[in-house]
């Protein structure tokens, strides 16, 4: 399996007034393709971080972050933004979608920013709201679906773009418990359909339950790192 | 582009009371701006009106040393040249005023007052400042009479009414004694002291004949359609006139202490403006910064996503445009209607005040201006200020930390 992203002694450490934070301690891991990994740990334990870092959201104090060879830690800015328009998928806890653009046109957004063509958009765009449910939904706005509809039209923005891999932060937060298995039963299939790799932060059982890696932070390090064949 | 463009227009209707309350703060800042020039313009246009109907006209022709020493010896020659000067500018001459006036003494029985004593075109004068209207006693002649209307002042301290005859002494051309004797035709009334005290009207051939100075004049007044052609009518007048005979003066060479005046209250407005501009584009940044602060997550996601800062920044400064675009016309188009409605139904003064525009024969009102460049410059200026204003967020933008941002 190819490695798709490999960190090596990542630290992170925030000056937050008379004292240091080490929000990450020498993390190294690696992640291939497909992978269905969830990162865990108690609240402050640096799974965001984890997950701002090796999205290039956020610049480690030191250590290295290679997507496909190249190091996202020593990156410039503006590049970053392009590095992550092309291979990083994003879903976030409170779904982030556009509240002006409808569900299509929220799941094309990222596609259009890459210059895509309007037909490939939109073919795209529509298979991935048919592939999330929501083929009914297509020109409705963000305001008028569910929480659970618009994390899925999220998941659809997030896979439309056809990343390297989608890092996604507490998804299942603020979903009930019928939404989020549904958003599980989702994200697990187009894991495998898209074989894309996917790295969820969460403290939710169920995510924790269907991942088939689960890596514990405890105080910013590598607590543990366990495989499951699910 | 597209798309930013989109963002941007569907953003402002996202939510409609913050867009309504920036657009606000914009549109009452340019309806104060409008209404608070509309009127300083208004009045500074009704004191120029009143000197220059009351006294100078637009442009006066005089002879070249007139203004230094204004005596009768210094009085032009009003003959073909100057005729066909004029008509050659016919097209933006409205129409002359001809007037021969100097120093004299009028007396009745043991009585003697200074007077001006002017020779006069009725017609003419009634064009220009109405000065029949002021009629409060008897008529006032014709160009073909010789009998003299006074003003009520004079008729007041030399204890004389209609019919009663006074005697004129004076200085004529080149040192001819001017003297005359007039039956008094008519009494005026003026507000202001000066020309009620002093002033007595001869009809203009009475008066040149009076001063021993046929076809002569003091003052050539001439008055135009259009007031903005007042520089180039003078100088083109200046050019075709011989320069050693002639002079030609504007009514702000004419009056330079008033014109001072006028430059003293610019400069206060101007100051008064700045400060209202000031406070106006505080105004703004307070909602713009409003705005900002409840989107800056939003902001976050978008850079998170793959936006770059730049794609931001133009969203927000359509934003911005669109703002203070909407803002500023809707600005102009209720100034207008508040500035049309004072135009019609002006403030009316009393008192004191009401007073002493009346001694400078200016109606007693507060008069607003309607002329388009008042709307379409200080519109100007408030989008210009809507837009410095608008590009804090854009700034914001390229400093915003984007972790931060998101996780607000």
């Amino acid at each position: 399996m190819k490695t798709v992203i490999k960190t090596t002694d990542l630290s992170k450490v925030y000056n937050g007034g008379a004292a240091e934070v080490h929000a990450l301690k020498n993390v190294s891991l690696e992640f291939k393709q497909g992978e269905f990994t969830a990162i865990v740990g108690p609240s402050g334990s640096g799974k965001t971080t984890f997950l701002n870092v090796i999205g290039g959201l956020d610049k480690p104090t030191d250590g290295h972050i290679y997507i496909d060879g190249v190091d996202l830690a020593t990156m410039k800015e503006s590049k970053l933004f392009d590095f992550r328009l092309r291979h990083i998928g994003f879903v976030f806890q409170a779904y982030n979608l556009i509240p002006v653009l409808t569900a299509i046109e929220n799941v094309s957004f990222i596609m259009l920013l890459q210059k895509k063509s309007k037909e490939e958009m939109e073919r795209r765009a529509k298979e991935m709201l048919e592939q999330v449910g929501l083929a009914e939904k297509l020109y409705v706005r963000p305001s008028q679906l569910s929480g659970g509809q618009q994390q899925r039209v999220a998941v659809a923005r997030a896979l439309a773009s056809k990343p390297d891999f989608v890092l996604a932060d507490e998804p299942t937060a603020n979903l009930d418990t019928q939404s989020a298995f549904n958003l599980l039963d989702i994200m697990a299939r187009l894991n495998k359909e898209e074989n894309v790799t996917m790295i969820f932060s969460t403290h939710d059982q169920r995510v924790i339950d269907r991942a088939r890696r689960v890596i514990k932070l405890v105080d910013g390090a590598v607590d543990n790192d366990e495989q499951f064949d699910r | 582009m597209k798309i930013l463009l989109t963002l941007a227009w569907r953003n402002l209707w996202r939510k409609k009371r913050r867009t309504f309350i920036t657009v606000s703060s914009v549109m009452f800042a340019a309806i104060l701006a409008i209404t608070l020039m509309s009127m300083i313009n208004g009045t500074t246009d009704q004191m120029i009106d009143g000197i220059i109907s009351n006294s100078t006209g637009h442009l006066q022709v005089q002879d070249v040393l007139y203004d230094e020493e204004p005596s009768m010896d210094h009085a032009l020659e009003y003959g073909d040249e100057v005729k066909a000067v004029l008509e050659k500018y016919s097209d933006y001459i409205s129409y002359t005023v001809p007037r021969i006036q100097g120093f004299c003494l009028a007396s009745k029985d043991i009585g003697t007052r200074g007077v001006v004593v002017t020779g006069i075109i009725p017609e003419f004068e009634d064009r220009m400042n109405d000065l029949s209207s002021r009629m409060i006693e008897g008529e006032m002649f014709t160009p073909d009479d010789n009998y003299a209307v006074i003003a009520e002042g004079v008729a007041t301290q030399l204890e004389v009414a209609v019919g009663d005859t006074i005697v004129l002494l004076g200085q004529g051309f080149q040192g001819m004694t001017a003297a005359g004797k007039y039956k008094v035709g008519g009494v005026l009334r003026f507000t202001l002291p000066e020309q009620n005290n002093r002033m007595v009207y001869l009809p203009l051939r009475e008066a040149q004949w009076f001063y021993a100075a046929p076809d002569r004049l003091t003052n050539l007044i001439i008055m135009v359609d259009d007031a903005r052609d007042v520089p180039l009518l003078a100088r083109n007048l200046q050019n075709d006139l011989d320069g050693e005979w002639y002079a030609v003066k504007t009514w702000e060479q004419l009056m330079p202490d008033e014109v001072a005046a006028f430059e003293a209250r610019d400069a206060q407005v101007r100051l008064f403006a700045w400060i209202l501009y000031i406070v106006v584009g505080f105004g703004i940044f307070g909602t713009i910064i409003m705005m900002l602060y409840e989107r800056l997550r939003e902001f976050g996601i978008l850079l998170s996503i793959g936006l770059k800062r730049a794609q931001l920044a133009v969203i927000c400064a359509l934003e911005t445009l669109f703002i203070s675009f909407i803002g500023v016309l809707s600005g102009i188009v209720a100034g207008f209607i508040v500035v049309y409605w004072l135009y019609l139904n002006p403030i009316r003064l009393t008192g004191d005040l009401a007073d002493i525009m009346l001694d400078f024969g200016l109606e007693p009102i507060f008069a607003f201006s309607i002329a388009p460049h008042i709307f379409i410059f200080q519109g100007m200026i408030i989008f210009i200020i809507a837009l410095i204003v608008g590009m804090y967020p854009v700034r914001k933008v390229f400093k915003l930390d984007v972790v931060e941002a998101a996780r607000k």
